[in-house]
């Protein structure tokens, strides 16, 4: 008995000693799945037709990553999204994420969620004044010279286009005063300030546009159309509620866009009825003193009693750097109770600034969701509270890697985001300006260039399905959303596994 | 009377209760913003009052940085390349004060990357030195008469070169450049990290033979670790490849030689600077080799460590990690010596993610390491940050190398803001400094100090992180060394109140 013990002893001492392979495989095997399972959709368990899906999926994503990975030289990974995102629609990848159901969008602007191509079309309508001041396009539309002050001179935008001796090239340079798209490098590694310069100048031009009523109908309409072609079910749009006018010259009011959003939305639901409509978050400028903050606070509020469906919450946009942090309004917006909040936060690489710190105020304010939160890495205690108080992440890495804040995709916090299983929601801000796909970019960048290599279909499912769960619909209003969603998702594995060019050999 | 009374009082509380709204929102806002600095790197230090005082004349001058960066993002300079700053930088006042600053020990370094090129260029004067220039680089070889080996051209002595090229300015201009990454195009001509890393390796190859002259590798390190000394590092661990040295006779010898060369000089600055604390080698030979040629490399490493137990301090493998072989390769050959041997290992200097290179972690973390070096794609892996923290295995930034070699562009973005902010066990060093221009550890706090960390990080941040390069050291006594450290400190901390208070 005592020989038996001692022998045990020996042999349970020598493994307590030295630690073997299958130890060490073992423990690294065990890490390795606690952290696929702590990610986002890490708990998500598959059928047996997904499962399928999945491999047909990972197969062209692990190729696509390896590629890039043993050939940097051939791969622009690493580059800004400008240089590959003509390259795009040419990965299976990206044709399977392009059918997906993608659930709801969730942080977009309303000016500039519409395709350049098809803003472009916009500019053919009648009445087109366009004044072409030093680089700054201004535009409206008018019946007769338009009285606003132009430094240049006021033109019928069909004149000026048929006047001049090529079309296609007058097209060509007009387009770019509505797209920050460019080959030109310089340009895009410009500081943040002067991208946001040409950004704002975009924005400017854009609304000329789209302020007069008739050509923001369809704008908007086209918009829902774009979207809802790129499987989007449901979008919460932000608007400043820029006031509208009618080619008489008649301005409407505060709230009119806010109806025409409904109308708009409305008939287009009419027109596609498992379309499940849009809601309104109404934002204004950061830049603007405590008195215009209480004014359009009263706006909101008003819109939230005229249009209570599609009233969602409040925000406030523009260059976080540049702005007044949340903090400034923290009397006024802390003693709100009836209103949602929904406040961009952290869009910024500074640290310990007062921009990063709106994360704190955000957070504070009881905000439903943060916009970017690309500063939320550097503060483990917020991230903490945003996991704990489930506050979804609205990121739009897209958005940052134009905007300037991070070159490298694979650098952005998302990664970090994702692995630790935070509420995360993609969203593209302003796709129309960047000419981005609707949404299909963004999720494409997230899952092959900033997810892990291995991360595979079921953080697809759960960011859509997060779409949905953080939205501002009511509980109606999200299940029947899921439901709809179920459905959408079962013909889109079906169509995966039955697309013949998928599953033809992966060299 | 009574109603006016009451109607003042209900005044009074309203408006109490609507500013206690607003008081307790921004309590609770200072409530959170501490909790979050509480846990950042250095926060459990107390400052002494000549501390406080130092610390507000430094964050004065850091918050004029970052405050001027922030209204004008176009002149910040750390989201910049490091090459279009690193001479400016150097005239501020808050570097000279950095630089001045105990640092502790230098804990990740690579031998022969630590000079700059200037002095290399000083080593190319020696006797007996001859060149073969070819297309694309350059050999070099100690020998008393003409080399016999490989040239594509024509060995020549390095003198007769120079002093018949008719303009030796220009000849030793040339001749600089292969001693150096440092170009003024450099994003038109590093446009991926493979090419940039190609032009590092090849820096390595190419001076081997130069360095490898028993003399020279002697004089190198001497060189080494005075140029330590005189930026305020007290001791450092350098990692080496351990490559033979040969003398003029032709004869060459093994890496146990290499060690003892090591030794020697050791020994001797110990002995010319007694107020440095010495210095001990990390083996550090090649990754991108057969799990064979790594059971030799350990079998080599046990003998080291019997032989020179004094100066040896464990093992590493380098090179590109996403171009060599993974460690996972080589867990059975480790894991048998993981008991008697300390491992330093590289892992995760990569932005690749869920690659074999970012999985390097994993192996490194299971292995035991006592420290990882870089580990850029921690952030990523949550589960492996618990591991790290629970282990207490210090992590060995190198923001600068990061840059250089092309990981990320913006310092902003590195991942050492969050591993500061979560306080998280870390030291900073300085990877190659020679070959980007940087001196031997001070431009790596600055930057980090100024880029890198929170505008609030103080000089809490800067005293822990030269602690936590005692506290993860090999050095065997510690209270002594950071006895030692408190003095210099101290007598930091007076000199700066008395020149600039």
């Amino acid at each position: 008995m005592l020989l038996v013990i001692f022998i045990l002893c020996a042999v349970f001492g020598q493994t307590l000693v030295a630690r073997s392979l299958n130890d060490l495989n073992f423990e690294r095997q065990n890490i390795l799945d606690d952290e696929f399972e702590m990610q986002v959709g890490g708990r998500l368990r598959l059928t047996d037709d997904e499962v399928t899906a999945n491999e047909i999926l990972m197969q062209w994503k692990r190729l696509e990553v390896s590629q890039a990975f043993n050939n940097p030289q051939y791969s622009n990974f690493s580059r800004h999204y400008f240089t590959y995102k003509h390259h795009i629609d040419k990965s299976n990848v990206y044709q399977i994420i392009r059918k997906m159901p993608k659930g709801a969008a969730l942080h977009v602007h309303s000016t500039l969620m519409l395709s350049t191509d098809r803003v472009m079309e916009l500019t053919y309508e009648d009445h087109l004044y366009a004044c072409f001041a030093n680089t700054e396009l201004h535009l409206q539309f008018s019946t007769t010279v338009p009285i606003r002050p132009c430094p240049v001179e006021w033109r019928l935008l069909s004149e000026l286009r048929n006047e001049s001796s090529d079309v296609t090239s007058f097209d060509t340079e007009l387009r770019k005063y509505f797209s920050l798209f460019t080959n030109d490098e310089h340009i895009t590694n410009g500081d943040i300030n002067y991208t946001w310069d040409r950004f704002n100048k975009i924005c400017r031009t854009l609304k000329y546009l789209i302020s007069y009523r008739p050509v923001r109908e369809k704008h908007f309409y086209a918009g829902l159309k774009e979207f809802y072609d790129d499987n989007i079910r449901y979008i919460e749009v932000r608007s400043g509620l820029t006031k509208l006018y009618e080619l008489n010259g008649t301005e409407h009011d505060s709230t009119y866009l806010a109806h025409l959003f409904d109308r708009v939305s409305k008939k287009f639901k009419e027109d596609h009825p498992d379309f499940c409509g849009i809601k309104l978050i109404v934002t204004r400028w950061r830049g603007i003193n405590m008195e215009q903050m209480q004014e359009v606070i009263d706006v909101a509020r008003k819109v939230k009693k005229e249009l209570p469906d599609l009233f969602a919450g409040f925000d406030l946009v523009g260059q976080e750097d540049k702005g007044k942090p949340l903090k400034d309004f923290l009397p006024l917006l802390a003693a709100q109770d009836d209103l949602q909040y929904f406040f961009h936060g952290g869009e910024t690489n500074w640290f310990g600034t007062s921009t990063d710190e709106n994360l704190v105020d955000a957070i504070l304010l009881g905000s439903n969701r943060i916009g970017h939160g690309y500063a939320l890495i550097k503060h483990p205690a917020l991230m903490a509270a945003v996991k704990q108080r489930d506050i979804a992440i609205e990121v739009n890495v897209i958005s940052n890697a134009v905007l300037s804040l991070v070159s490298d995709v694979r650098n952005h916090p998302l990664a970090a985001y994702l692995a630790l299983g935070l509420p995360v929601i993609i969203s593209s801000d302003d796709p129309g300006v960047w000419e981005a796909d609707p949404l299909s970019h963004d999720y494409y960048v997230t899952f092959t260039r900033v997810a892990s290599k291995k991360t595979d279909l079921r953080l697809l499912k759960q960011l859509a399905i997060n779409s949905i769960r953080y939205s501002a619909l009511d509980d109606e209003g999200k299940t029947s959303m899921f439901k709809l969603f179920h459905k959408n998702w079962l013909e889109f594995i079906q169509n995966v596994k039955a697309d013949k060019r998928l599953t033809d050999t992966v060299y | 009377m009574c109603a006016l009374i009451v109607i003042f009082l209900v005044a009074v509380l309203v408006t109490v209760e609507s500013h206690d709204e607003y008081e307790s929102a921004l309590f609770q806002r200072t409530q959170l913003l501490e909790r979050g600095l509480n846990m950042m790197l250095g926060n459990d230090l107390e400052l002494s009052d000549a501390e406080e005082q130092v610390n507000e004349y430094i964050m004065e001058l850091k918050r004029d940085e970052v405050d001027f960066g922030f209204s004008h993002p176009q002149h910040f300079n750390y989201s910049k390349h490091f090459f279009d700053y690193k001479d400016e930088v150097q005239h501020t006042q808050l570097f000279k004060i950095i630089k001045q600053m105990p640092k502790g020990a230098l804990l990740h370094a690579h031998d022969t990357g630590m000079l700059s090129p200037e002095y290399v260029m000083t080593l190319t004067y020696l006797e007996n030195l001859y060149v073969c220039f070819e297309e694309e680089t350059v050999k070099f070889l100690f020998a008393r008469e003409l080399p016999t080996s490989d040239c594509s051209t024509q060995w020549q002595l390095m003198r007769d070169a120079r002093y018949s090229s008719g303009n030796v300015e220009k000849f030793d201009e040339n001749l600089k450049k292969y001693f150096t990454l440092v170009i003024d195009d450099h994003s038109d001509i590093y446009t991926d990290i493979n090419i940039v890393w190609k032009q590092f390796q090849d820096y390595f190859i190419r001076t081997t033979d130069l360095f490898t002259y028993e003399p020279v590798w002697e004089q190198y390190f001497y060189d080494t670790l005075k140029a330590l000394r005189e930026d305020n590092v007290m001791y450092l661990e350098i990692r080496s490849v351990l490559p033979g040295l040969y003398d003029l006779d032709g004869n060459v010898y093994d890496e146990m030689e290499t060690l003892a060369s090591y030794k020697r000089v050791i020994d001797r600055f110990s002995k010319d600077y007694p107020d440095f604390f010495g210095a001990k080698i990390i083996f550090a030979p090649l990754r991108s080799v057969q799990p064979e040629t790594v059971k030799e490399y350990l079998q080599k490493a046990k003998i080291m460590k019997r032989e020179y137990a004094g100066i040896f301090a464990g093992f590493d493998l380098v090179g590109q990690e996403d171009l060599g072989r993974p460690t996972k390769d080589f867990l059975k050959e480790l894991i048998t010596e993981a008991e008697d041997i300390d491992f330093f290992f590289h892992a995760g200097e990569t932005n690749w993610y869920g690659t074999s290179s970012d999985e390097n972690l994993v192996d490194a973390i299971v292995l035991n390491a006592r420290r990882i070096g870089h580990a850029f794609a921690l952030i990523k892996h949550p589960v492996l940050l618990e591991e790290v923290k629970k282990r207490n295995i210090a992590i060995e930034a190198n923001v600068i190398s990061n840059v250089v070699l092309k990981l990320v562009e913006d310092m902003r973005n590195h991942p050492l803001a969050s591993f500061i902010a979560q306080g998280l066990p870390v030291v900073l060093a300085s990877d190659d400094p020679g070959i980007w221009g940087a001196d031997p550890l001070s431009l790596d706090f600055f930057v980090t100090f100024v880029g890198v960390a929170s505008r609030h990080a103080d000089l809490r941040l800067l005293k822990k992180l030269a602690l936590n390069s005692l506290y993860y050291s090999t050095y065997s006594n510690k209270d002594k060394i950071v006895h030692e450290f408190d003095i210099r400190w101290a007598r930091f901390i007076h000199n700066i109140q008395t020149n600039h208070l």
